[in-house]
């Protein structure tokens, strides 16, 4: 995984994974670490194949979103079922009452592409 | 007639989640909340997180306190209900206040069976926040505990009890526990968990309890000796909080009687969540099924078409291990076959049961997408081959 950043400061993107290394309807974690931001990142892909990005952590308790049921535009947290719209990252449903953080993500030649801290 | 305002009586996850839902559905009128506790919170962490201290009431509340004005809803926190007059609309309060509406909506859940010989001080029973504080007290190292009744709440609070130090005995008449919710198989692991963590758990029933000085003594049934206890917890199941439908002329019968709508007996008067059941089921008694009530309560008083009938979602947490079920599970029989994805006692791994090519009920440990995908197979009616949901390499969304 590469950082790529523009002469002028604007960034191009973390490259954090191929297409296909994430199956339609899954998600996979990227760490802190990488992304430099305070929560872990979920890639998220929906089930017509759109990438999509999240914080990680589920607003209500600790689920990782990366482990959910991606579908419909919705990912669904795998402990007890809140659903968080992938592209505003708005909660529809209880447990959880808080709006998670969505993520700019872009897929070129194959590759996902992630900004953190950019909005979709 | 247009509905205009609209009193919930409880604040629990089936009154949060009916007036949520009329606002949501466009609802404009007055709405007003009265809820026992100062802010609704959320139960199921009472048995879990809140008791292990991991948790603090802020953290469990069903909405932000600053929602309620968002939402313009009136909370009426602290408050009591004492009386609901369904003709006139009248629902009064303990202070005398009387609230007037052209939909009452019931959301009283339900109180646990405390058996009349168990009134002393060191015997608990579990469904409030203050029963959570009162029985933390009690869970330090080494104290003694026994709980009585091995049934979801029971064996969350032996887990969470051990997590604390506490020495644990836990007993049930009924081995194993679940087996009509999990299957047999399922269930005899599950229950087999408890001993693994030091839980001594026995398969007998309480004869007598009695306060001493320093605790409990307690018979239990077969054996010679009593024991001495610090603590006791009687999970033992619940009892509908059914006294102002009672006295509101209401019909029940373990439960406010209601239709698919949620209407009671009498047409302004509707009733959700654990309070309430329809008139040829059970009590539903899991927290999803009280949150659908709420929605399908709110469709049923917006005149709008009614959330999509779903097969019953439920979790429960033990051990470290996120167990759930969506449907229902049967035994083998002439039509219904068992089908095992993974080992029983290997985490993950779930179990389904279909009846013919159609998957009625699933079962999962550490497996919650094998589970999501069978609530879908239940809801859509999919044909699916045993074959293919045993297959662990198979991706279970393909077969939708
Ligand atoms: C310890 C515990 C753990 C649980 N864990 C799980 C779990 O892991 N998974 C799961 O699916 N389910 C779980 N459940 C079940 C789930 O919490 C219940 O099904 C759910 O709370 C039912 O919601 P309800 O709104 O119908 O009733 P309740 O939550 O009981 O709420 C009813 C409210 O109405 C109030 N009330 C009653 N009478 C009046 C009155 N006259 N005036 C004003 N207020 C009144 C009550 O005080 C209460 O606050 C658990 C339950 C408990 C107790």
């Amino acid at each position: 995984m590469t950082g790529i950043s523009g002469n002028d400061g604007s960034s191009t993107g973390i490259r954090v994974a191929s297409v296909d290394d994430i199956p339609e309807g899954e998600g996979i974690a990227i760490s802190s670490d990488i992304t430099g931001t305070e929560d872990d990142i979920a890639i998220l892909r929906d089930d017509d194949g759109t990438c999509w990005a999240l914080n990680d952590t589920c607003t209500h308790e600790t689920a990782s979103l990366a482990e959910g049921w991606v579908e419909d535009g919705d990912v669904e947290c795998p402990l007890h079922s809140s659903r968080f719209n992938l592209r505003t990252g708005k909660v529809d449903g209880l447990p959880a009452t808080r709006d998670t953080v969505p993520h700019r993500v872009e897929v070129r030649d194959g590759e996902v592409y992630l900004f953190p801290g950019e909005r979709p | 007639m247009t509905v205009s305002s609209v009193v919930v009586v409880g604040g629990g996850i089936a009154g949060v989640s009916t007036v949520a839902e009329l606002r949501k559905h466009g609802y404009a009128g007055e709405l007003t909340l009265v809820s026992a506790d100062a802010v609704p919170y959320d139960r199921p962490p009472l048995s879990k997180e809140y008791l292990a201290g991991s948790r603090d009431l802020e953290s469990i509340a069903l909405q932000p306190p600053s929602w309620y004005a968002e939402q313009r809803i009136s909370l009426i926190g602290s408050a009591a209900a004492v009386a609901v007059r369904p003709d006139a609309g009248e629902v009064e309060l303990a202070d005398g206040q009387i609230l007037t509406a052209d939909r009452i909506v019931l959301a009283t859940g339900g109180r646990a069976v405390r058996p009349p010989i168990a009134q002393a001080a060191p015997i608990h029973v579990l469904r409030e926040v203050a029963d959570a504080d009162r029985l933390r007290t009690q869970l330090v190292p080494g104290a003694r505990l026994l709980i009585v009744g091995a049934g979801l709440i029971g064996a969350e609070v032996a887990s969470t009890a051990r997590g604390l130090g506490a020495e644990v005995v836990l007993v049930d008449p009924l081995v194993p526990p679940l087996a009509a919710a999990v299957g047999s198989e399922v269930a005899t692991w599950l229950h087999g968990l408890h001993a693994v963590h030091g839980v001594e758990a026995l398969a007998t029933t309480v004869e007598t309890l009695l306060e001493t000085p320093t605790g409990v003594a307690v018979q239990l049934q077969g054996e010679r000796d009593s024991r001495e206890f610090d603590a006791v917890l009687l999970a033992v199941g619940l009892s509908p909080e059914n006294v102002l439908a009672e006295s509101a002329g209401l019909e029940v019968d373990r439960g406010v009687l209601i239709d698919a709508g949620q209407l009671t007996s009498h047409p302004s008067v509707l009733a959700v969540g654990d309070c309430s059941r329809l008139r040829d089921h059970p009590r539903a008694e899991h927290w999803e099924a009280a949150q659908v009530d709420g929605a399908r309560a709110a469709a049923t008083i917006l005149e709008i078409a009614p959330p999509p009938a779903a097969a019953p979602w439920w979790w429960t947490d033990r051990y470290g291990l996120h167990v759930e079920g969506v449907g229902e599970m049967r035994s083998p029989d002439a039509v219904h076959q068992t089908v095992v994805r993974g080992v029983v006692g290997e985490p993950p791994f779930s179990v389904f049961t279909l009846r013919s090519e159609r998957v009625i009920g699933a079962v999962a440990v550490d497996d919650p997408n094998a589970v999501r995908a069978a609530r879908r197979m239940i809801d859509r009616q999919v044909d699916v081959r045993a074959s293919d949901l045993a297959d662990v390499t198979q991706n279970l969304r393909k077969l939708l």
